[in-house]
């Protein structure tokens, strides 16, 4: 039986695989390493919740000021809310504080002279408006980010602040200018329309900002849900490689000429062979998805569409490996080759970091690769969804390998498939 | 004239296991002089401590005047090395692995490039110096293996199972030169387990068996030990079981030894031929049908027989 | 010496015989960089780009925009809902604002609105949109909220005589609002550490950075693989055979290597500065000191691993993963800053954590070759412990 053939050939090139020690190295320890990796250095498993893993930025603060709005703002910074974000430090010396975060203690300083307050709050003595004193923000340029957010919540601050004092002036103005109050009365209307403000607008403004991702589900995004199929999908290509080489090196063995020479045609060699690559490729695949989802509690998703979703990637990634197979001679070539596709795929397709960053000819070019359709596919059913989610991918993804295997079957067989 | 090479109680162990068990033997300059024993017995243990790559665990050995243990660089200056696997870069070209392992040797210059030139004239590979050595035969890369080891004007040359796996004509090709470079004044050391190889080329032979060297001399020397014995070499047939002819030998007056070899059986005896026709009859008694009967002298397979009780291919 | 150059010939003879190693030594790298240094010619707008879908086409919406033009951290783009969800389905963009219908004063006045910010997973741009929208937001909401406040505050002192009449007072005090926020002075000075002269953070640098460090760590770590390919074909023994000394060899193959991978980077780096304008090559000897010391220890690293593996198979394996781990958590990959903690502390046992921040320092911080020295330091002290231990293991081989 023809079948059974082919079964036997591919179950023997399974089982030798799975003995060869440096070759499960990079099949699943490094994927598997990676993910985790990812993981530690993304805060997961730190238990923050935060889902950029940004926590504990810490910051300097330096209050010269003396009075209500310098005490609020360090106030702000040590409250509860803020608590698991940031690590606040009270300095009393502002040089201190500079030199701190150049070396790089801080993400940021943010030093607050003295007359702070006056500058904001007019007292009732003052004529001429007062001159703006500015809070100083001390960033660290070697995080960007960190300093980024500082500065956001402070600017945030200043804004309120900056708000109440318009909203006392205003409500002034106009009351004044519709003769509703008298000039006497509108220093007291002033502050108390300012201090109402102020509360008011800790409360939250009127403009609600709702974060969302694609499909407009709300944003409970798991890093590894992004890392994980990128690294298994970088070193299935690893994979489907080390199966076109495994063509080469029987042929070197001799293995392959007494395969040839037994009651065996040469079509089911090599199909044997190629089912061989497409089984260990799935096996690779099942064996990463089932071990993060055991061991990092990783929601993949929608279990039969995952399956068939590996289905389709694996038979993508099986045409690429027969292709390599085809036009390359030795088992060197091929493992140096395999490893520079293995590479730039896995940066195409988005598995060091997301494609948005890169050019848009780029993102293009990377539909060439199993990896950008697999990503699309994991990511869409990681977010919740069923089969219909993988519908373009999956489809993608058989079209790829068709295309590739009728390359390479046509190739190979110009060529022979046991040569010197 | 001091010998160019005294092993001196050679001890070289791995852990627990003991390779080498305490051998000791001189070469006398421009002799060939042959290690002879089984797979597995410790002559390419004996040539690694020998070429300076592993310390003795004990024991030492004197090349060209220096010490093994004390002196390495010295030594490594004085022998030459052709190795049992082919230890060259099978990417580059002849004449480009001839470059590098000159260098190794400190050659360089013209001097590098006139002895490149002689050897490669040595070896009778002048014209294919250009071409990469994965597109050469067997025999050829096993010609450039020699080469390499004759670079740099070595006085001792080591050569550890040159012949393994190569075609005959190579062969012949192979055991020629070593006669050749002999003959020009080169002392070699070499390492073989067929017999025939140690018989043709030595002047003085030394069995090594289980790490120990168990015979050491001329042939003539080795073979008288054995006595004045013949072997009686019996082929039998395929399916035939040789234990019971050798057990009804081994009872026959005159027989030495009688040792069960694949479809042989060997009969070592003082004269084999008054013992033919008893042996005939002997195994015509017990059913055992004998194909055909070779006579040998006494040989170097017959000395290890001799000594080990065992074959030397086995 | 002539010993070290003759291993050097013959190891870049070997490699470079094969026309695929031109590939990886020249081609690879510089189509990576290209990626990364943001090939399309990189613009002088560090903003990072979003798309805005303004559903509501009301003043209240032509004014967020207008705010958020101004923003010195975002740039937006209008666009049709169709467009900008196709193209952030995508991925073709970090984040899409969706402005809906009702996004106008009045709804504002009778209690307040959402808007949609729909955002790509794993983009940290996406996260720094999010910060400039909720500032943008801020302002614009503020002078509603001013305006309300005003007008229910006269509502107490004396009630208005019609409904048109508070929404007089209501406009009047939303335009004086604008006209406040406009004019409100700066009350935030910023300055960032350590510069004279501002240098703008480059993400594409940074990453560009990131993956030189990989890519040169690679390669070097797969010395390992080079090592047991001698050992199995019995080449390593033949040099052990010749008066050439252990010392002399180790040297030869990995300064060679180290050699070779250095220049690959000064190709690198002098495309990256020539072709793509990347700024680093502001400090040249500072970036020259960072990369050699870089290769040192990778080579040295490579060299001790070398006697550990048996076959060139494992070795290969092992130094794909091992760099691309070691890259990873040195913050080659993801900024160092967002690591927590304990893991960000764990990492400084990492070469390239070292040379992470050594470019970084050259990259953001404009330091020259005093600030990292630090770092040079460290790296050759890697080099100098993974190089002992690779010498004292191949005795025993």
């Amino acid at each position: 039986m023809t079948t059974r053939k082919l079964f036997q050939i591919a179950l023997k090139d399974l089982r030798l695989i799975f003995r060869d020690r440096s070759a499960l190295v990079l099949m699943l320890l490094a994927p598997f390493l990676l993910t985790l990796g990812m993981g530690a250095i993304t805060g997961r498993f730190s238990g923050s919740d935060t889902n950029s893993g940004v926590s504990d930025i810490p910051v300097a603060l330096v209050n010269q000021d003396g009075a209500q709005l310098g005490d609020a703002l360090v106030e702000m910074f040590t409250s509860a809310d803020l608590d698991a974000l940031l690590a606040p430090a009270l300095l009393t010396d502002p040089a201190a504080a500079r030199a701190a975060v150049d070396n790089d203690e801080y993400a940021a300083a943010i030093l607050i002279p003295a007359g702070f307050t006056a500058s904001i709050i007019p007292s009732p003595a003052q004529s001429a408006p007062p001159h703006p004193v500015q809070v100083e923000f001390y960033a660290n340029p070697t995080r960007p980010t960190s300093a980024g957010i500082l500065k956001a919540i402070l600017e945030a601050f200043l804004g309120r602040v900056e708000v109440s004092r318009i909203a006392g002036q205003v409500t002034v103005s106009r009351l004044l200018e519709d003769g509703i109050i008298s000039a006497d009365q509108a220093v007291q209307v002033g502050m108390s329309a300012a201090e109402e403000m102020a509360q008011s607008t800790d409360a939250g403004s009127t403009i609600r900002l709702v974060t969302t991702m694609e499909g407009g589900g709300a944003v409970a995004f798991d890093i590894l849900a992004y890392m994980a199929p990128g690294m298994a999908l970088m070193f299935l290509m690893f994979t489907v490689t080390y199966g076109a080489r495994s063509l080469l090196v029987e042929n070197r063995q001799g293995t392959l000429a007494r395969m040839l020479i037994s009651p065996t045609t040469s079509t089911q060699v090599l199909g044997g062979k190629v089912l061989g690559i497409f089984l260990t490729a799935i096996t690779q695949l099942l064996i990463l998805i089932g071990g993060t989802s055991l061991l990092f509690r990783l929601q993949w998703g929608n279990p039969l569409a995952v399956v068939v979703l590996v289905l389709a990637a694996a038979f993508a990634a099986t045409g690429w490996g027969m292709i390599i197979a085809a036009f390359l001679k030795t088992p060197g070539q091929i493992a140096s080759v395999g490893s520079a596709v293995m590479l730039i795929f896995g940066l195409l397709g988005g598995s060091f970091f997301d494609i948005t960053m890169l050019p848009k000819w780029v993102q293009t070019l990377s539909k060439v690769s199993p990896n950008a359709w697999g990503m699309e596919g994991f990511l869409d059913l990681a977010r919740g969804g069923g089969m219909a989610v993988v519908r373009t991918p999956v489809i993608a993804l058989l079209i790829m390998g068709a295309l590739l295997f009728i390359a390479a079957s046509f190739w190979l067989s110009r060529r022979g498939l046991a040569r010197q | 004239m001091p010998p160019i090479l005294e092993v001196r109680n050679l001890v070289k162990k791995y852990g627990d296991f003991t390779a080498v068990k305490g051998i000791s033997f001189d070469i006398k300059e421009g002799e060939i002089f042959s290690l002879l024993g089984p797979n597995g017995a410790g002559k390419t243990t004996t040539i690694s401590v020998l070429s300076t790559l592993f310390a003795p665990s004990s024991g030492d050995a004197v090349i060209c005047g220096h010490s093994v243990k004390d002196e390495p660089m010295a030594v490594k200056r004085c022998i030459g090395v052709v190795p049992q696997e082919l230890a060259l870069y099978e990417d580059l070209t002849a004449h480009e692995n001839l470059v590098f392992w000159g260098q190794m040797y400190g050659l360089t210059g013209r001097a590098l490039t006139s002895r490149i030139g002689e050897v490669l004239e040595q070896i009778g590979l002048q014209d294919k110096a250009k071409q990469r050595i994965k597109t050469y035969s067997g025999g050829m890369k096993r010609r450039v293996n020699i080469g390499v080891g004759l670079l740099h004007k070595p006085r001792l040359l080591f050569m550890d199972e040159p012949t393994v796996g190569i075609d005959p004509q190579s062969r012949r090709a192979i055991l020629d030169s070593v006669k050749e470079l002999n003959r020009q004044g080169m002392t070699v050391l070499y390492t073989t387990h067929y017999m025939e190889e140690a018989q043709e080329l030595s002047d003085r032979v030394g069995i090594i068996d289980h790490g120990e060297l168990i015979a050491l001399g001329t042939q003539s020397e080795l073979t008288r030990q054995v006595g004045q014995t013949d072997t009686l070499i019996l082929h039998i047939g395929e399916n035939e079981d040789p234990q019971p002819l050798v057990d009804a030998l081994k009872t026959l007056p005159g027989v030495l030894q009688a040792t069960p070899t694949d479809h042989e059986v060997s009969v070592v005896t003082a004269s084999a031929e008054e013992l033919l026709a008893p042996v005939v009859t002997r195994a015509d008694r017990l059913g055992v049908k004998i194909h055909s009967v070779d006579i040998r002298e006494p040989n170097l397979e017959a000395v290890f027989l001799h000594l080990t009780g065992r074959a030397l291919r086995d | 010496m002539n010993r070290i150059l003759a291993i050097f010939r013959k190891d870049t003879l070997l490699r470079f015989t094969s026309p695929i190693e031109w590939a990886f030594f020249l081609i690879l790298p510089i189509f990576f960089t290209f990626l990364l240094g943001g090939g399309t010619g990189s613009s002088s707008d560090q903003r990072i780009h979003f798309f805005v879908v303004d559903q509501a086409d009301s003043p209240l919406s032509a004014a967020l925009i207008t705010e958020l033009e101004r923003s010195s951290a975002v740039r937006p783009s209008v666009m049709s809902y169709e467009e900008a969800i196709s193209e952030f389905n995508e991925r073709q963009i970090s984040a899409v604002l969706i402005l809906p219908p009702r996004f106008t004063i009045e709804t504002l006045q009778a209690g307040g609105v959402e808007v949609e910010l729909r955002q790509q997973p794993n983009n940290v741009r996406a996260f720094a949109i999010q910060q400039g929208v909720n500032t943008a937001l801020t302002r614009v909401s503020s002078a509603v909220d001013i305006a309300a406040a005003s007008t229910s505050r006269a509502e107490l002192i004396t009630p208005f005589p019609s409904p048109d009449q508070k929404q007089a007072f209501f406009n009047a005090a939303l335009e004086d609002a604008y006209a406040q926020l406009k004019q409100a002075p700066q009350r935030l000075a910023e300055v960032s550490a350590g510069t004279e002269d501002k240098i703008q953070y480059d993400p594409n640098a940074n990453s560009a950075a990131g993956q030189m460090i990989t890519w040169v760590f690679i390669p070097l770590i797969g010395l390992s693989a080079m090592f047991a390919m001698e050992r199995q074909l019995g080449t390593l023994r033949r040099v052990l055979v010749t008066p050439t000394s252990k010392a002399t060899y180790l040297a030869g193959t990995v300064l060679g290597q180290v050699l070779t991978a250095v220049l690959q980077m000064v190709i690198l780096v002098g495309f990256g500065a020539l072709v793509l304008k990347l700024k680093w090559a502001n400090a040249p000897a500072a970036t020259a000191l960072i990369i050699v010391t870089s290769a040192l220890a990778a080579g040295a690293l490579g060299t001790m691993l070398g006697t550990f593996v048996k076959t060139e198979a494992q070795g290969n394996g092992l130094s794909i993963m091992i760099g691309m781990v070691m890259a990873m958590m040195g913050g080659c990959w993801y900024p160092i800053e967002l690591f927590p903690a304990v893991i960000r502390s764990a990492a400084q046992a990492l070469p390239t954590y070292w040379s992470m921040q050594g470019m970084l320092d050259i990259l953001v911080r404009g330091q020259g070759v005093r600030g990292v020295l630090l770092e040079s330091a460290l790296l050759l002290g890697f080099a100098l412990v993974f190089f002992i231990i690779g010498v004292a293991r191949f005795k025993y081989e």
